[in-house]
């Protein structure tokens, strides 16, 4: 049934995130040929114009950003503590199945939304610097120059692919838990009969207070120095085990949050749920 | 075995005691008004077997079973409140229903539309109140379910909806299903029940056939009703 | 015909007089197939459990049976539905002298006023 929780609801944020991806690319064409025109002669009213059009792509990237963090929470907000929450909350799903597929989702579209901020961001440069894609990733070592590299200080390209991996994964943990925060500050928060808003915010900032406070407490005393930690920076090999070690520990803390939050989201839809 | 059972049932809210150590047991084939004034507990019930809800004690049991994944795929319910989404077309709506209930029947929904003159194509939020509210209905209807929950499904409806409900509910019948109908205007439902159950400040007051009421009282549930419930 | 229900009478019972109503008024004639009980029961606006009691009180009074595949029949038995018509009217007649008894009529006035009508 997940499969189908999905498709459902890609169907659902589809509609607002392929529109908005849509304007992100039209108005950066538009901004391409408005730098371009501007960096001629132009009189003062189409300066204004063009400038204009360049500021609403600017605006267009930073909102397409932001649309994707508020179409997260708000289709958890509408689809399942509002009135669709009836029709969802009967379905013959678990709300495990409900809850990861709001998440795989929303971390789908985080992930759309940076490579196409990052792919027009990328044109834009490359275009407005009259440089052509060629000479541009020339610009670029080349694969056996950085392997090169790498031999000469010792290094591993496994080493090097495991830390990407472990960086990848706290990507992925971390998007999981910014999900959780507002998921488990709204579920908490509507178990209540009234001011279920406001005690959805004040949910969320408690979990901010307690989570931050449990894992500075935790940070302070395990990575007071490095001399604490008994790790010194001499060679590239160690300041890769370092940053190895460092990762996974960072991993481990942020999975053990998620996994707080998730358990406190589910309980809040299983046990407390209190649709209006 | 019944297929809706209420064991020493309580819900609280805060304060609130909305429904106290409920007994009721509903059988396969009945069609049950569960009658109460407003807020007497009527739509807590039904949230609680829907799951919407979790029992402060007592037990709800589905064809014998609490309420979760397995019930929810045999009880079909119909809310009070709007809960299509509104961007949807009846069409897409229709889709949801076969992905997610293995006993949508699409073309008995299909049917249902066509008759009552709904375009596919419409979105919910094209559509008027009352179609909106016959949506809904078409798609709870169109299910073979074991358990049919109907919270207030005539309440504000017009008279040739009403009857267009309470004539679905007939040609629906199922021997092997139970429906239950919340409702407060109990002389337009009376002829369809077989059975009803009056629910007053969270207990319930009275479990009997229609039948049975108008044979021992001479008079109409409807009538009977008002006696019990008289402010 | 609009089925319309009285509020002090199980609506079982009513269905049955209907029903009856129907077969010695002819209008169900002896042998005639009935309608399935669901059609019966829409047809009715009424539960299909209730209108199955009236049809199974019918058949205990002998006046329909059912043959397991080929559905339900008005009895072809004329005599018996003579005899319920005759039942029928008896009924109507002696509410007939109640009303008339508490106007005041006696029998003899009763069957001259008759007559008279005629």
């Amino acid at each position: 049934m997940l499969g189908k929780l999905l498709k459902h609801e890609f169907r659902a944020t589809g509609r607002t995130m392929l529109p908005v991806y849509g304007a992100v690319v039209v108005l950066a064409v538009l901004a391409n040929v408005s730098i371009r025109m501007l960096s001629g002669n132009v009189g003062p009213l189409l300066s204004i114009f063009f400038g204009l059009i360049v500021a609403a792509f600017g605006i267009c990237v930073v909102a397409a950003g932001v649309m994707t963090l508020v179409l997260m929470v708000k289709r958890f907000y509408t689809n399942y503590l509002k009135d669709e929450g009836y029709l969802m909350h009967t379905l013959p799903v678990s709300v495990h199945g409900l809850v990861w597929s709001k998440m795989i989702v929303s971390i789908v579209w985080f992930a759309a939304t940076f490579a196409v901020i990052g792919l027009v961001l990328l044109l834009t440069a490359i275009i407005q610097t009259d440089t052509s894609l060629a000479q541009f990733f020339a610009g670029f070592p080349s694969w056996a120059e950085i392997r090169e590299g790498l031999d000469q200080y010792g290094i591993r390209l496994g080493d090097l692919w495991f830390i990407g991996f472990e960086a990848l994964l706290c990507v992925i943990v971390g998007s999981l838990f910014t999900c959780l925060h507002f998921y488990a500050a709204m579920s908490l928060g509507h178990m209540f009969a009234k001011d279920k808003i406001l005690l959805s915010i004040v949910f969320f900032v408690a979990i901010s207070f307690v989570l931050s406070m449990a894992t500075t407490g935790y940070s302070a005393g395990r990575f007071y120095s490095l001399e604490s930690m008994d790790v010194t920076l001499d060679t590239a090999q160690e300041a890769i085990r370092f940053a190895k070690a460092m990762l996974g520990e960072m991993l481990l803390v942020e999975a053990v949050q998620t996994a707080v939050l998730y358990v406190a989201t589910v309980l809040g839809l299983k046990r407390g749920l209190n649709l209006a | 075995m019944a297929i809706l059972e209420c064991k020493d049932l309580s819900k609280r809210f805060g304060k609130i005691q909305a429904l106290d150590s409920i007994n009721l047991k509903i059988e396969p084939g009945r069609v049950v008004g569960l009658l109460g004034p407003n807020g007497s507990g009527k739509t807590t019930l039904i949230k609680l077997a829907n799951g919407l809800l979790t029992p402060t004690s007592g037990e709800i049991l589905i064809d014998g079973k609490a309420p979760g994944k397995e019930t929810k795929a045999i009880v079909s319910y119909l809310s009070d409140k709007e809960y299509l989404p509104e961007w949807m077309s009846a069409k897409q709506l229709m889709d949801f229903f076969t992905d997610f209930y293995a006993d949508f029947d699409r073309e008995r929904a299909k049917e249902m539309l066509t008759r009552l003159g709904i375009d596919e194509t419409m979105r919910i939020k094209q559509m008027s109140k009352g179609t909106r509210e016959k949506v809904q209905l078409i798609l709870v209807m169109s299910r073979q379910a074991k358990l049919y929950l109907l919270d207030e499904p005539i309440g504000g409806v017009d008279p040739a909806t009403r009857d267009y409900i309470l004539d679905t509910i007939i040609r629906n019948y199922n021997p092997s299903a139970a429906v239950v109908i919340s409702t407060h205007l109990i002389a337009d439902v009376e002829q369809v029940l077989d059975d009803v159950i009056f629910i007053q400040n969270g207990h319930v007051t009275l479990q009997s056939s229609v039948d049975e009421i108008r044979e021992e009282k001479g008079k109409s549930v409807d009538a009977y009703f008002r006696e019990v419930f008289k402010c | 015909m609009e089925w319309v229900f009285r509020n002090d009478l199980p609506i079982y019972s009513q269905l049955v007089d209907r029903i009856k109503l129907g077969i010695v008024s002819g209008a169900l004639p002896p042998g005639a197939r009935l309608a399935s009980v669901r059609d019966l029961a829409m047809e009715a606006g009424v539960n299909p459990n209730t209108m199955q009691r009236a049809l199974q009180e019918l058949e205990r009074e002998g006046l329909v049976f059912s043959q397991r595949t080929a559905g339900r029949f008005v009895t072809e038995d004329t005599a018996a539905i003579d005899e319920v018509k005759k039942t029928l009217a008896r009924g109507q007649i002696e509410s007939f002298l109640a009303g008339m008894k508490e106007l005041g009529f006696d029998r003899e006035e009763i069957i001259a006023l008759l007559k008279e009508d005629a």
